[in-house]
C-alpha cells in the first residue's frame, strides 16, 4: 500500500522486486532442481524393474 | 566495532574481517594440501616415471578431490561471502560467535577427513560412489564441514538481511553481493543433496542401514558435486565484475541484463549435474536431454552474457579514459602490470575457450559418448576450476593482502608473473588432458598402459607427446601456485603494513567518466572478441560430431 503513494517515479519495476527477492529466488531455484533433477531422477530409477534372481546370482558367483 | 578503511573508504566491521581472514587462510592451505597431491598425480600418471603405487594413487585422487574441489574454493568462497555481505554493504555481521563456529565445523571435517584418507581408511575418490565404503569418520568429516558450510551461508543471509533493514546500500545490492547471493543460493542446493546423500551413507558405513543404492547414490551425489562447481561459476562471475570496477572503474553495460543472468543461473544451473548420468541406463533420454540441454542452455545463455558484458565492462570503461583508437587500443592500455587485472583476463579467456566449450560440447548425450570417462573430462575442469575459478581467486587475493590483511604485496614483481605462468601450465594441462581423452586415455587410472593385465590396448602414438606436455603443463601450474601462496604467506605474515594509499601497489581506479555521447555500439572490440569465440566454438562442435560420426562404421 506504501507503494502505491508513492510517485510514479519512485515505484519499484515488478521485475526488480522478483530480482531483488532473494527468498523467492531460493524457493525457485530449489524447486525447480528438486522437480526436474531429483524427484524425476529418483523416480526413474525407482521405477527400474528389479534384476531377476537367477541373475543376479550368476552375477554375484 | 568498525574501522573506516583509508584507501576504499568502506566502513568495515572488525569481528567480518577476522572471520574473512581466518577462512581465507584455510582456503590457501587447502590448496596447498591440494597441489602437493597433485603434482604427485601428475608424475604417477606420466609413464616414464610412474612415481607412486596404485594403492597411494588412488589415496591421493582422494585427496586431491576433496582438498582442491571442496575445501579450496568452499572456504575461499566463504571469505567472499563475508566479504560481499559485510564490508562491501557497509555493514556488520549478523552473529561473529556462530560465524566462529561455523569456521570451526569446516576446520574439524577438513582435518578429520584428510587424515583418515591418509591413514588408508578412505581410499574411494571425491565421489566415493556406494559399494565402495569408506571407514565412517570420513563421512562425519564431510558432514561437520557442510554443516559448517551450510551454516556460514544463512549468515550470509542473515547480513544481507541486516543491510537492507539498515538501508546501507542503494536501492538495490551491488552486483558483485548480487552475484554472491547466486552463489549463496547454489550452495544451498549443493549442500542440501550433500546432506541427503552423505547421511545415509554415513550410517551405511556404520552398519546401521543395510543397503545405499548405487544409481541413486550417483544420481544425488551429483548433485553436490556437479553443484558445488556452479557455486565456484557464480562467485568467479561476480569477482570478474569487481575487478572490472577496481582495476578500470568498470560497470556491466547493462546491468539489469548482468542480474537477469545470474537469475537464470540460480533457476537451471544444477541441472547440469545430469551431465554426469548420461551413460547411465537407469535415467531416460527424455530426463538426460531436458537437463542437460533445453533447460541447462538457458544457462549457458547466462555465462554467453556474462562473457559478454565482463569484458565489454572492461572495454566501455577503458573507452571512456580516452583509450579509444581502433578495435583494440582498449586492451593494448589496460593495467597488465596488475597482477588482479592480468589474472582475471586469463581467467576469461581460459574459462570461454577450454572450460566453457568443451563444458557444453561433453554435456550433451551424443558427443559425451566419446569422452565419457576418459581423461577429457578432468581436462574440462581443470578449464573451468582451476584456469577459471581459481586463477580469479588468485587474482582477487592481490586485492585482499593490502585491503583486508593491511599488508604490501612481497615479491611484487613475481607476482606479475605468477598469473601467466599458471594460466600457461593450466592450459597445457588442460588441453592436453582433453586431447588425451579424445584418443581413448581414461581417467582415474593408475595404469593405462594396461600392463600386467589380460588385455591390452595400443593408443595412437601421439598420446607419448601429449603426456609430456601435461607432465610440462602441471609442473608449470604447481611452481606457479607454489609462487602464489609464497606471496601470500609471506605478505600476509611477514610484509610490510599498508598505512595509507600510498602503499598500494594495485591501482583501485575511480569510476571511469560518463560516456560522451557517441556513435554506434559502445564495445566493439569486445563484440569481434566474441564472435572469434563463437567461431572457435562452432568449430570444435561440428569437429566433434564428425568424431561421433567416425566411432563406429555403418556398412
Amino acid at each position: 500500500m506504501e507503494n502505491d503513494q508513492l510517485p510514479e517515479s519512485k515505484k519499484t519495476p515488478f521485475s526488480r522486486m522478483i530480482m531483488d527477492d532473494f527468498m523467492l529466488l531460493l524457493f525457485l531455484g530449489v524447486t525447480i532442481y528438486a522437480i526436474f533433477y531429483l524427484l524425476w531422477g529418483v523416480m526413474e530409477l525407482s521405477n527400474l524393474p528389479t534384476i531377476p534372481e537367477e541373475i543376479k546370482q550368476s552375477l554375484v558367483k | 566495532m568498525f574501522r573506516t578503511c583509508d584507501i576504499t573508504g568502506f566502513k568495515i566491521d572488525l569481528k567480518a574481517e577476522k572471520l574473512i581472514r581466518a577462512n581465507a587462510v584455510f582456503a590457501v592451505i587447502s590448496l596447498l594440501l591440494a597441489v602437493i597431491a597433485a603434482i604427485l598425480l601428475v608424475f604417477t600418471r606420466y609413464q616414464p616415471v610412474h612415481l607412486l603405487s596404485a594403492e597411494w594413487y588412488y589415496r591421493l585422487v582422494t585427496f586431491h578431490g576433496l582438498n582442491a574441489l571442496i575445501y579450496w574454493i568452499i572456504f575461499f568462497e566463504i571469505a567472499g561471502l563475508y566479504f560481499g555481505s559485510t564490508v562491501v554493504l557497509n555493514t556488520r555481521f549478523c552473529a561473529p560467535k556462530l560465524g566462529w563456529f561455523a569456521f570451526a565445523l569446516m576446520v574439524a571435517g577438513l582435518v578429520l577427513s584428510d587424515i583418515i584418507i591418509l591413514m588408508g581408511k578412505a581410499d574411494v575418490m571425491l565421489t566415493s560412489y556406494t559399494p565402495l565404503k569408506a571407514d565412517p569418520l570420513y563421512y562425519l568429516g564431510i558432514i561437520l564441514f557442510a554443516v559448517g558450510a551450510l551454516l556460514a551461508v544463512i549468515l550470509f543471509f542473515g547480513n544481507l538481511m541486516i543491510a537492507r533493514r539498515e538501508k546501507s546500500y542503494g536501492d538495490t545490492l551491488p552486483l558483485f553481493t548480487y552475484g554472491l547471493m547466486t552463489a549463496a543460493i547454489i550452495a544451498v542446493i549443493t549442500l542440501a543433496s550433500g546432506a541427503l546423500i552423505y547421511i545415509p551413507t554415513f550410517l551405511w558405513s556404520m552398519g546401521l542401514i543395510q543397503n545405499v543404492d548405487p544409481a541413486m547414490y550417483k544420481l544425488i551425489w551429483w548433485g553436490l558435486g556437479h553443484s558445488s562447481q556452479q557455486i565456484n561459476v557464480a562467485a568467479m562471475v561476480s569477482i570478474w565484475y569487481l575487478v572490472s570496477f577496481l582495476s578500470v572503474g568498470g560497470t556491466s553495460i547493462n546491468e539489469k541484463v548482468s542480474r537477469t543472468a545470474f537469475v537464470l543461473y540460480i533457476l537451471f544451473i544444477c541441472l547440469a549435474s545430469a551431465h554426469h548420468l548420461l551413460t547411465d541406463p537407469g535415467v531416460s533420454s527424455a530426463w538426460k536431454v531436458w537437463n542437460t540441454s533445453y533447460a541447462m542452455y538457458l544457462a549457458v545463455l547466462a555465462s554467453m552474457i556474462h562473457a559478454f558484458a565482463v569484458p565489454s565492462s572492461f572495454e566501455s570503461a577503458q573507452r571512456r579514459w580516452g583509450y579509444n583508437k581502433g578495435l583494440f587500443q582498449w586492451l593494448s592500455k589496460a593495467p597488465w602490470g596488475n597482477p588482479a587485472f592480468s589474472a582475471i583476463i586469463l581467467a576469461v579467456i581460459g574459462f570461454g575457450f577450454i572450460g566453457g566449450t568443451t563444458g557444453v560440447i561433453f554435456g550433451m548425450e551424443q558427443t559425451n559418448i566419446i569422452v565419457h570417462n576418459t581423461i577429457a573430462i578432468p581436462g574440462h575442469f581443470k578449464g573451468t576450476v582451476v584456469i577459471g575459478t581459481t586463477l580469479t581467486f588468485m587474482g582477487i587475493t592481490y586485492y585482499l593482502i593490502p585491503l583486508i590483511f593491511r599488508r604490501k604485496i612481497v615479491g611484487f614483481k613475481w607476482a606479475k608473473a605468477q598469473p601467466w605462468l599458471f594460466f600457461i601450465g593450466i592450459a597445457l594441462l588442460s588441453i592436453s588432458m582433453i586431447v588425451l581423452g579424445q584418443m581413448g586415455v581414461p581417467r582415474r587410472h593408475w595404469d593405462s598402459t594396461f600392463s600386467g593385465g589380460p588385455f591390452t590396448y595400443n593408443f595412437n602414438p601421439a598420446v607419448d607427446f601429449f603426456w609430456a606436455l601435461m607432465m610440462l603443463g602441471g609442473t608449470l601450474a604447481f611452481i606457479a601456485t607454489i609462487i602464489w601462496i609464497l606471496i601470500v604467506v609471506i605478505s600476509v605474515f611477514f610484509g610490510p603494513k599498508v598505512n595509507g594509499p600510498a602503499d598500494m601497489q594495485l591501482k583501485i581506479s575511480p569510476l571511469a567518466p560518463q560516456p560522451k555521447a557517441h556513435k554506434g555500439f559502445e564495445a566493439p572490440g569486445t563484440l569481434v572478441l566474441t564472435i572469434v569465440f563463437l567461431l572457435v566454438f562452432i568449430a570444435l562442435f561440428f569437429l566433434n560430431w564428425k568424431w561421433l560420426a567416425a566411432t563406429w562404421y555403418v556398412h
